[in-house]
């Protein structure tokens, strides 16, 4: 390896066969490097004559942002094929930090397609990038590799596997379609929103186009695709009632019931919301005898009311 | 079993002199074996297979074990019932959707332990120690008792392991009908052969390989004519579009064939499962609707059928043996105190406040 100096602009960051890393560049490390400089040279090296980066794309984005003119560049020997270069930009990554999923997908997906075979894949690196080392979470991991820039989206928000392997279970249509629709949510609303739009899909047999001709998924669907973010509740609440229609059509009622009681703010009921404990939790909140008293005594009036009964029995209720 | 099913055997090489090895070896003829020094090697040539949890069931590991009795674990926040599981042969040839140990048991291929010497004291301690009451246990929670018997002969092992044991109770459960090798003996008294029941769509669709319900009812009153107490459970309930009417049948169908003073019990559980299984179980079986229910996360991180549908496949079929006059034979499997009260609240009419003890344990 030989170190020389290089301009930043020199280099073609266009090229990013060796890239599979998304964090983008801190402001923190941009006003390091306007301060000192970029002190750590960078991996280059060379494909048709040309420089192409290996490793350190972050300090030459700061370089160029920075108007630096030239950084230290480590030169490795255009002799060597992409494979054993990719291996050296994932070794110096992977000592760095843990990969993000969408990063995991991409060096895979890199790998193979420099030549290491789908054994070597699953035997070696996926154990190292602690994901289950089996020929289907290869498959996953290929297909996720192709979402391109959907791929910075899945790494932003830290998705897991599981989330993963749902959404390729989508046709490459409905999986754009997914991911516009949920870009900007945080990833437990991401991962909600395309579990439930699985179910139904399944439960349903119907395309998700079909699904969102409902007339309450459409509306949330339109002001989400609209880039109206609180959206995301409203889906997520007409998502919950149509997965899980018995649960939320008893929670609707008891909840209903709980209001009609015009309970004072002294006095509050709450229940179990997945409906596993048939109770009722009743709180007061006093400071004093004195009004312990008379809290008890509007709340022993107010049980004449028949919606008790209606709450207790709603409860209890058995069915379908 | 059908036996061209396994593709492989794998020995251990620590009971590579074993009888029971030599045995099994003799039985499956023509099938390649290979001598291992552990589990691992065996597990890493499933990596490979686009479906590892299914190549797991077609490959033989004959090992041992160090030690085999456990109480059951149940699952936090339920009734339990005070039984004991024997983990003698672990995995299943079977492949039912809903399966927890498609994820449990991590690629474990169908295995069997030969050092049943170890077992035998172990029993034989466990016969010492536990003095009060009758205690149940079984091979039935990480294997199918009888789904590899005919191979094994497991059962007349721990049939003369019990006799005489009164106050313990052995339970073989199956969804198979191998009981060839069970007719072959006097039966024991406090020997329970009992089936896992559904009705025939849903084991045609969702628990391949396994006997039908024609014939396990058919292996059953073989069992009840040699003079063996025989048990039901009704476990995984599914909730489906017709599903009174199914059970119904089967219940009937359960009838036409077995005494009701044959049966010592039956159990109801709906399904129940813990998260991880969910992705195997779509992958596995992209058929299957069985996960695309209403499901609720339990406490303990299960998915389960809500409280209100749970009670009322339990009442429904509550009402359904007590038309046999079954009802006191019957307990509810993993389930909270508040379904247990509410359930014995309509089915027992007040009779018997709870199912355990049952009724013959005094």
């Amino acid at each position: 390896m030989a170190i020389r100096l290089i301009k930043p602009t020199e280099i073609n960051l266009e090229d990013r066969r060796f890239r599979f890393t998304f964090n983008p560049v801190e402001e923190r490390f941009l006003r390091s490097v306007k301060h000192i400089g970029v002190l750590q040279p960078v991996l280059i090296t060379y494909r048709e004559g040309k420089p192409v980066l290996v490793d350190g794309w972050k300090r030459v984005e700061a370089a160029r942002v920075c108007g630096l003119e030239e950084l230290l560049a480590l030169e490795i020997d255009d002799q060597a094929d992409d494979a054993e270069i990719f291996f050296l930009s994932f070794s110096i990554n992977f000592s760095r930090r843990p990969f993000s999923l969408a990063e995991k997908s991409l060096a895979v997906r890199k790998f193979h397609d420099f030549g290491l075979r789908p054994a070597d894949i699953i035997e070696n690196l996926l154990p190292d990038l602690e994901i289950p080392p089996e020929q289907k979470t290869l498959e996953i991991l290929l297909e996720i590799s192709g979402l391109e820039r959907w791929l910075e989206v899945i790494h932003r928000k830290d998705w897991k596997l599981g989330t993963a392997e749902l959404l390729v279970t989508f046709p490459q249509e409905e999986r754009l379609w997914l991911l516009q629709l949920v870009e900007k949510l945080t990833h437990s609303q991401q991962k909600e929103i395309i579990e439930n739009f699985y179910s139904l899909k399944r439960k349903t047999e119907k395309s998700l186009e079909e699904l969102a001709r409902d007339e309450e998924i459409g509306e949330a669907v339109r002001r989400l695709l609209d880039g109206k973010i609180e959206a995301a509740g409203m889906l997520i609440s007409v998502l919950r009632k149509l997965s899980s229609p018995t649960v939320w059509r008893l929670n609707e009622a008891i909840s209903d019931r709980i209001k009609k009681l015009e309970l004072p703010s002294e006095i509050s009921l709450d229940f179990d919301r997945t409906l596993e404990k048939p109770s009722l939790k009743v709180a007061l909140e006093v400071d004093s005898t004195r009004q312990l008293k008379e809290v008890i005594k509007d709340l022993s009036e107010r049980l004449a009311r028949p919606e008790w009964d209606g709450i207790f029995e709603l409860l209890h209720y058995v069915g379908d | 079993m059908n036996r061209k099913r396994i593709k492989k055997i794998w020995v251990d090489q620590k009971v590579e002199k074993a009888t029971l090895t030599s045995r099994l070896l003799d039985k499956l003829p023509g099938v390649p074996v290979e001598m291992v020094a552990g589990l691992e090697p065996v597990k890493r040539e499933f990596r490979f297979s686009p479906d590892p949890v299914g190549e797991s069931k077609q490959h033989l590991f004959i090992t041992e074990q160090k030690s085999f009795i456990r109480p059951c674990p149940c699952t936090p926040g339920s009734v339990g019932c005070g039984y004991w599981t024997i983990d003698l042969d672990l995995n299943c040839p079977f492949d039912c959707s809903y399966c927890i140990l498609q994820q449990y048991l991590n690629w474990q291929p169908l295995t069997v332990n030969v050092n049943r010497e170890k077992l035998r004291a172990e029993l034989e301690s466990f016969f010492q120690r536990k003095a009060d009451g009758i205690i149940r246990l079984g091979t039935g929670e990480l294997a199918d008792s009888l789904a590899l018997d005919e191979l094994t002969e497991n059962s007349i092992f721990l049939v003369e392991a019990f006799r005489g044991q009164d106050r313990f109770w052995l339970e073989l459960k199956s969804k198979s009908d191998h009981i060839r090798p069970l007719l072959e003996i006097k039966p024991a008294d406090n020997v329970v052969l009992s089936w896992s029941l559904n009705p025939e769509a849903i084991i045609a669709s969702e628990e391949k390989g396994t006997a039908s319900l024609r014939e396990r009812l058919r292996a059953a009153a073989k069992a009840v004519i040699h003079g063996y107490r025989v048990g039901f459970h009704f476990d995984p309930i599914l909730h489906y579009p017709g599903w009174q009417a199914d059970y119904e049948r089967l219940v009937v169908e359960i009838f036409k064939v077995i005494p009701v003073e044959a049966i010592t019990w039956v159990s109801l559980g709906s399904l129940r499962f813990p998260a991880a299984l969910l992705p195997v179980a779509r992958r596995r079986f992209p058929e299957s609707r069985m996960c695309e229910q209403e499901f609720i996360r339990s406490a303990e991180g299960k998915y389960r059928y809500p409280r209100p549908v749970r009670l009322l496949l339990y009442r429904e079929l509550g009402e359904m043996l007590a038309a046999y006059r079954a009802e006191d034979k019957i307990y509810l499997c993993m389930e909270s105190v508040e379904v247990w009260r509410e359930f014995l609240e309509k089915i027992k009419r007040g009779r018997r406040n709870f199912a355990f003890p049952f009724p013959w344990q005094g």
